[in-house]
């Protein structure tokens, strides 16, 4: 029986964390506008709802309700493949991150993770990875010069942060020596703030690398090269419209979350608490539970606020020189922190 | 010292020289001329060359948990493989285009294709053996192309990449079916299991497939069809190396793989071989006789050869490795030598590229047309050259063996291939005609480096066909050293 | 209550894909059938900012491009070794015997990498403004 058990409380879980995580998508968008909105001296969204707040609703179902355009020259399956590819992608990592404690498990059912498993760092690599495809494909199929510039690009900006991006994480790895992500949180457990990867582990360098490849992995500005709108229009998703388009904007701020989510995972000691012991654990089991999510949350919140400030902050790289960061200065940068961590730990030993 | 790191020091050398040129090539700039790289590229090689035998002191054994092996017999093909490529090194630097900035890129991979050819000979993790092998095929498709902006070299090396991959999947099977067979990929701990297998039906396909893979790399009859293409298109210095050297490779694999890992399957093998050996000799040999250009008529050539080296196999075991490894060496020795004179008579661009453009060779230049005619000789197989006693020892280990009708045809067909061979010296030693422009064509200079290499190839191929004791004593070690 | 099998993590994991596609393929064909459609050849045209739109997308671009993806392959290739050495390197000193047992090897390989990163830059494969290759 214990099997039917835990297929329903899986699919429970995974319901019930994709209907949170498609509302903090539509809510960071939200905070987006407001954001930029006061950085460049305006309110942003203000009028549907107090403070603007029902604005994400009506912008879905305005989307939803628009007219929807498949134009002539497209190649039909690849172009309706590509923005659901993108969402799907999008949505599977979270199934592997530990937003609570997953040691709280009444009757042995994890309540804070959808699923455990060793190679959880690998299955979010591999899946935004495979994310790629869509803006590939979408571009391809298009048939439009925009959108194919727009998708070479992006297509050869991914792949090439991808490098940095997997390469920072390794030096993490080698302190956690695992890849499951609930044991590299627990590995920075021990002293609150002091105990962080990116404290305690000496993995700044790394953490760096990691903020810039993200961003560049997630298309954000200053990297946002794919959908530079003064030179390329929309980028890739130019012969997009209605919920299509949609679907590639949810797919990038999903990707945002994911990406703030494993930052916050491999270098910020995850559900942790900074204070360490000092306050807790307290007798209340419900407060014990809760939490860990809090402190979650609030370090997703930050670096999703960093995005947004970044965004409004710095301009618009130009190609050759993206090419060259990446390739030139952050990819010997990382083989160079994994050669000082390894060094590092066999000293320590 | 630890003696693993001993036992991996020829192709350590060859790597790290290899990296060396990639280095010092790209630090250079864009326009600058690259032929000083020969300075690392040479000195490399002859110091794996001397590693090499440096390891004969080491006792016979395996290094690195069992995937690589020191034994007389790797020595022997380590000496040969880094012999060739010295030579070819020396053809190439007199012979590639002064002012090409891509002679980094091809010293570079001739270096990472030898450590490969190396490792593949002293391999005995089957591996390691794939991967020796497309370290050794893929610097070898390269530089078959290295002629880019002809219409000839990307088609070459296109040919030459697609068929090799493929023939490569093969191999990879056939290693994977063995380690479902016998749960090891280790040779020794695969000949051990297999011998006492119930069962040989899983072992049986892998050797088949492991066959087509290896026979490929030799170009043996029906695996050879990619051979005058590539010949034809690759620079004369590239096909020099890859006549010989990555053959000699495979043939070492084949001899390990056969005789060390499947002895007890010779019922199986042997008339496998036979024929491909007979089918190899014939199709090479009455191809050879219709080809127009010189480079594929040596391609044929090449074919045929194979197929007389794969005589030897069906000789018992003693007789029949050293009488192949000694084949090998005689072969390279004559191979190489005729590709350096080919390429000096028909230049680095072939503006004369057949039969017919060669007469009047002697004439022009006597040293050269007579360089031609002694390595024709040898090819045929006339007494006093490396090729007689190669084709010697080959056929009377095929006799020994049993197949009498191997040796004789095998002799049919060296009659056959003297044809070929003679209306090319006789067409080098006829008057060229009166009035035509031949006869005002450029005297080809000989430099020093591509001198040197003659020299060798000559000594090489008179030293074995005068006074062959040692290097057949060294053959009979090697073939020891694998049982 | 048994212990939950560890093989049995892959199952959650499987549902969130379904859910995930499933979601995005609901998505598109829910607004393909809500949204009203009132097409002209003129609107179905490519987008080339409101001109007329001149041959279509299907042409020659930059070599560049399967250069980088070429050297992505490789390079990520080159990553992923690194992943099973860093998950075992704090247990290599027991394995082996030796501190730096693991560290030298990484070295050897990291050198290796190095040298790539070093030509290809060298050799100007990632000039994306200069002409300096000869691709």
């Amino acid at each position: 029986m214990t099997i039917w058990w835990f297929v329903l409380w899986s699919i429970l879980k995974v319901l019930v964390v994709t209907v949170v995580l498609l509302t903090a998508v539509a809510y960071t968008v939200l905070l987006e506008r407001k954001v930029v909105g006061r950085i460049q001296n305006r309110w942003g969204p203000s009028r549907v709802g107090p403070f603007g707040l029902l604005q994400p609703l009506v912008d879905g179902a305005k989307l939803f309700l628009k007219e929807d355009i498949v134009p002539t020259s497209v190649y039909k399956p690849l172009y309706l493949l590509a923005p659901v590819l993108a969402l799907g992608c999008a949505l599977i990592s979270i199934a592997v991150v530990p937003f609570g404690n997953p040691e709280v498990a009444p009757q042995g059912f994890r309540i804070f993770q959808i699923s455990d498993v060793n190679i959880g760092l690998l299955v979010v690599l591999g899946i935004t990875s495979i994310g790629v495809y869509g803006i590939a494909l979408a571009g391809w199929s298009s048939n439009n010069k925009y959108s194919l510039m727009g998708s070479l690009r992006s297509s050869a900006q991914l792949i090439s942060y991808e490098l940095a991006l997997g390469l920072s994480l390794v030096g993490v790895v080698m302190l956690a020596g695992s890849l499951n992500l609930r044991v590299i949180v627990e590995s920075q457990a021990a002293h609150g703030l002091l105990s962080w990867n990116i404290f305690g582990g000496f993995q700044f360098v790394a953490f760096f690398i990691y903020l810039m490849a993200a961003y560049a992995e997630t298309n954000r500005a200053p990297f946002d090269l794919p959908e530079a709108e003064s030179e390329l229009t929309a980028g890739y998703h130019t012969e997009y419209s209605s919920m299509k388009f949609a679907t590639f904007f949810m797919a990038e701020y999903a990707n945002m979350i994911t990406v703030s989510c494993v930052a916050t995972l491999m270098f910020f000691g995850g559900w942790t608490s900074p204070l360490g012991n000092l306050i807790g654990p307290f007798q209340n089991q419900i407060i014990n539970a809760i939490l860990p999510i809090f402190w979650f949350v609030l370090k997703v919140f930050f670096f999703l606020f960093l995005y947004i400030w970044v965004r409004g902050t710095l301009p618009r790289f130009r190609y050759d020189q993206l090419m060259n960061f990446g390739w030139r200065y952050l990819l010997p940068l990382a083989i160079l922190n994994i050669v000082g961590t390894s060094l590092w730990l066999a000293l320590k030993q | 010292m630890n003696t693993d790191l001993l036992r991996i020091l020829p192709e350590t050398i060859l790597v790290v020289a290899g990296i060396l040129v990639m280095l010092i090539d790209a630090s250079l700039p864009p326009r600058a001329q690259r032929r000083g790289l020969i300075w690392v590229a040479a000195p490399g090689t002859m110091l794996a060359l001397w590693a090499s035998l440096i390891q004969l002191r080491l006792d016979p054994g395996t290094a690195f948990f069992g995937a690589v092996e020191t034994s007389p017999f790797t020595i022997f093909f380590h000496v040969l493989i880094c012999g060739i490529v010295l030579v070819a090194l020396l053809l190439a630097y007199d012979t590639l285009p002064r002012d090409s900035h891509h002679q980094g890129e091809f010293y570079a991979l001739v270096l990472f294709g030898a450590s490969g050819m190396c490792l593949l000979t002293g391999a005995v993790e089957l591996l390691v053996v794939f991967i020796a092998l497309e370290i050794s095929s893929i610097s070898t498709y390269i530089l078959a192309g290295y002629r880019k902006h002809t219409g000839k070299g990307p088609e070459a090396a296109i040919k030459y990449f697609l068929l090799g991959s493929f023939a490569t999947g093969f191999l990879l099977y056939g290693i994977a079916l063995i380690f479902g067979a016998t749960g090891s990929t280790q040779i020794y701990e695969v000949a051990h299991k297999a011998a006492s297998a119930q069962n040989h039906t899983f072992i049986v396909l892998a050797l088949m497939l492991m066959l087509v893979g290896i026979l490929f790399k030799v170009s043996a009859a029906p695996f050879h069809v990619w051979t005058p293409d590539v010949y034809e298109g690759a620079p004369s210095p590239v096909v020099a190396l890859l006549s010989t050297a990555p053959k000699a490779a495979a043939f070492a694999l084949l001899l390990r793989v056969l005789y060390q890992m499947l002895p007890d399957l010779r019922s199986l093998w042997m008339p496998l071989l036979w024929v491909i050996a007979a089918a190899s000799m014939t199709i090479g040999n009455l191809a050879a006789l219709r080809q127009q250009n010189v480079k594929r008529m040596l391609a044929y050539s090449s074919i045929a050869h194979a197929g007389y080296l794969l005589a030897a196999f069906a000789g018992l075991a003693d007789k029949g490795i050293a009488a192949a490894a000694f084949y090998i060496a005689a072969y390279a020795a004559m191979n190489v030598g005729i590709f350096a004179v080919v390429t000096l008579i028909s230049g680095y661009d072939e503006h004369l590229p057949l039969v017919a453009d060669f007469r009047g060779v002697l004439y022009r230049s006597p040293l050269l047309g007579s360089l031609l005619i002694f390595f024709l000789i040898s090819l045929i197989g006339i007494p006093f050259t490396g090729g007689f006693f190669g084709k010697f020892y080959s056929f009377s280990a095929a006799v020994g063996g049993g197949a009498v009708v191997l040796a004789i045809i095998g002799l049919l067909n060296s009659g056959v291939a003297a044809a070929y061979y003679v209306r090319l010296a006789v067409t080098v030693a006829q008057k060229p005609e009166n009035g035509m422009s031949q006869a005002a064509l450029p005297v080809p200079q000989i430099g020093v480096a591509v001198g040197a290499a003659l020299l060798f190839t000559v000594g090489a191929t008179l030293w074995l066909g005068i006074a062959p004791e040692p290097i057949l004593r060294a053959a009979e070690n090697a073939a020891h050293a694998l049982q | 209550m048994n212990p939950i099998p560890y093989h049995w993590q892959y199952l959650p994991l499987l549902i969130q894909i379904v859910v995930a596609f499933g979601l995005g393929t609901s998505m598109i064909l829910g607004s393909r059938f809500v949204g009203r459609h009132r097409n002209s050849k003129t609107k179905l045209a490519a987008y080339e900012c409101g001109v007329e739109a001149v041959g279509d997308a299907r042409g020659r671009f930059s070599v560049r491009y399967y250069m980088v993806a070429m050297l992505f392959i490789l390079f990520d290739v080159e990553a992923v070794f690194m992943m099973p050495w860093a998950v075992i390197y704090r247990k290599l000193p027991e394995i082996t015997g030796s501190r730096f047992f693991g560290f030298w090897e990484m070295i050897v390989y990291l050198g290796f990498v190095a040298v790539g990163i070093f030509y290809i830059v060298r050799k100007g494969i990632l000039d994306w403004s200069l002409d300096k290759a000869d691709l």
